[in-house]
């Protein structure tokens, strides 16, 4: 059996190694899927659906989340599709309302053609990405937090509300979190939430960590106007 | 945690070490010789059994039947379900709560009483329904549950006044 796939997203040919999920392997190829919960080289979990596409199969097309998609032989996915950006510009729009102090994700909120939020704003501190969880749990090997609770009581937490003596100090928890910077005007107050989508140029995190794909210049997933050739490509397919 | 408690959490454990597996007996046998889970116990759990003391803290706190919280010397639960709640639960809960000066969930200062509610008994016909220490009692009124929890302190004062 071969080492590798072939596949083609967007109509590119994509060639990645067995058991790549998707999206990794359309990052690698600069295809950009956005996503926030996704972190290279950490078991996907799928929690926060911004990296849905759509998968062909025997002419039908199914919409799954590329992070939890492992790729095969001759898939076929379609990542910017009207359907899909659609979909995403919504789930995208759920996220900012959900914890609008998250720069990351007004980010991404603007980037996927949120224009003003229609939901009403929740203002959390945590939108349980499990991000920290997992960079705690996988990478570092220390299990000093996770998540306690269940249903709406969900939340991560250290064990008895205080960090363990094993805690590595690593900061990765901090670090990879999407709500340790807070959108350009400050943090919003209850009552006072607001779709920022003022500057373009959010860089965020990006730039120290490469995984959090928050200002992308291939941005293509992102954008709901159309106004990008690869997308124009696939519409005439 | 006396030594005492610390040797009966080594009972407990013993014979379990290594064996994650069986996290969730060793915590109700906890929860059944403390009536709660202590901290100091869910460290050496952790320690005894190797599972990581976060994955501990989460099953403790999943459950419904562990309380990390010592419970009071009498257990109150209050249905709250669909047909004891529109049989007037909520107004006779306020106002024990208000008479014992806690909230749901907590206990009061003398360790008397810990009220809970929980949904659904199974037992709608009889609704409203509260359980007093495994004890059923039907067709509650805030009147019969103040005399309910008056009897229960009276007895305690009696005990104590005899010895
Ligand atoms: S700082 Fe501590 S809690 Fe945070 S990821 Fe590192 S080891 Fe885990
Ligand atoms: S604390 Fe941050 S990284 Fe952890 S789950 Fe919440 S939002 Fe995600
Ligand atoms: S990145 Fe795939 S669901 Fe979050
Ligand atoms: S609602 Fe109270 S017993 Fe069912």
């Amino acid at each position: 059996m071969s080492e590798y796939v072939t596949l083609t997203i967007n109509g590119a040919k994509v060639r990645a190694p067995r058991g790549t999920s998707v999206l990794d392997a359309a990052l690698d190829y600069g295809i950009c899927i956005p996503h926030l919960c996704h972190m290279q080289g950490v078991i996907p979990t799928g929690v926060c659906r911004l990296c849905i596409v759509e998968v062909i199969e025997k002419g039908r097309s199914k919409v799954t989340t590329s992070c939890t998609l492992e790729a095969e032989e001759g898939m076929v996915i379609l990542a910017h599709t009207d359907k899909i950006l659609k979909a995403r510009k919504n789930i995208a729009e759920m996220l900012v309302a959900e914890a609008p102090n998250s720069r990351a994700i007004q980010d991404i909120a603007l980037k996927c053609g949120v224009k003003d939020v229609r939901y009403p704003f929740r203002n959390k501190d945590c939108v349980l990405c499990g991000r920290c969880v997992r960079a705690c749990t996988e990478i570092w090997r220390s299990r000093s937090l996770g998540f306690v609770g269940r249903g709406e009581q969900r939340h991560v937490a250290l064990p008895f509300d205080e960090r363990p003596e094993f805690c590595k100090r690593c900061n990765a928890c901090i670090d990879l979190c999407p709500m340790t910077i807070t959108p350009c005007d400050g943090p919003m107050k209850k009552g006072e939430e607001y779709f920022c989508g003022k500057c373009e140029s959010q860089l965020s995190m990006s730039e120290d960590f490469v995984d959090s794909c928050v200002w992308c210049r291939l941005g293509e997933g992102f954008d709901v106007t159309g106004r990008h050739a690869g997308r124009k490509q696939e519409d005439k397919r | 945690m006396t030594t005492a408690d610390a040797k009966r959490v080594d009972t407990i454990l013993k014979g379990r070490e290594g064996a994650s597996g069986e996290l969730i007996e060793a915590l109700q046998d906890i929860q059944d010789a403390f009536k709660y889970l202590p901290e100091e116990a869910l460290r050496s759990v952790s320690e005894k059994m190797a599972v990581p003391l976060i994955e501990v803290f989460r099953v403790a706190n999943y459950y419904k039947a562990f309380t990390l919280q010592p419970r009071g010397r009498h257990l109150l639960t209050v249905c709250m379900g669909t047909a004891c709640h529109v049989r007037g639960a909520p107004r006779f809960l306020d106002e024990v709560l208000g008479q014992l000066d806690i909230k749901p969930g907590e206990t009061t200062e003398d360790g008397d009483f810990t009220v809970e509610t929980v949904n659904c008994l199974g037992a709608c016909a009889l609704g409203p329904v509260v359980v007093l220490d495994g004890k059923y009692h039907d067709h509650m009124t805030a009147g019969k549950l103040r005399a309910l929890i008056q009897g229960t302190l009276s007895k305690k004062a009696k005990k104590t006044g005899d010895r």
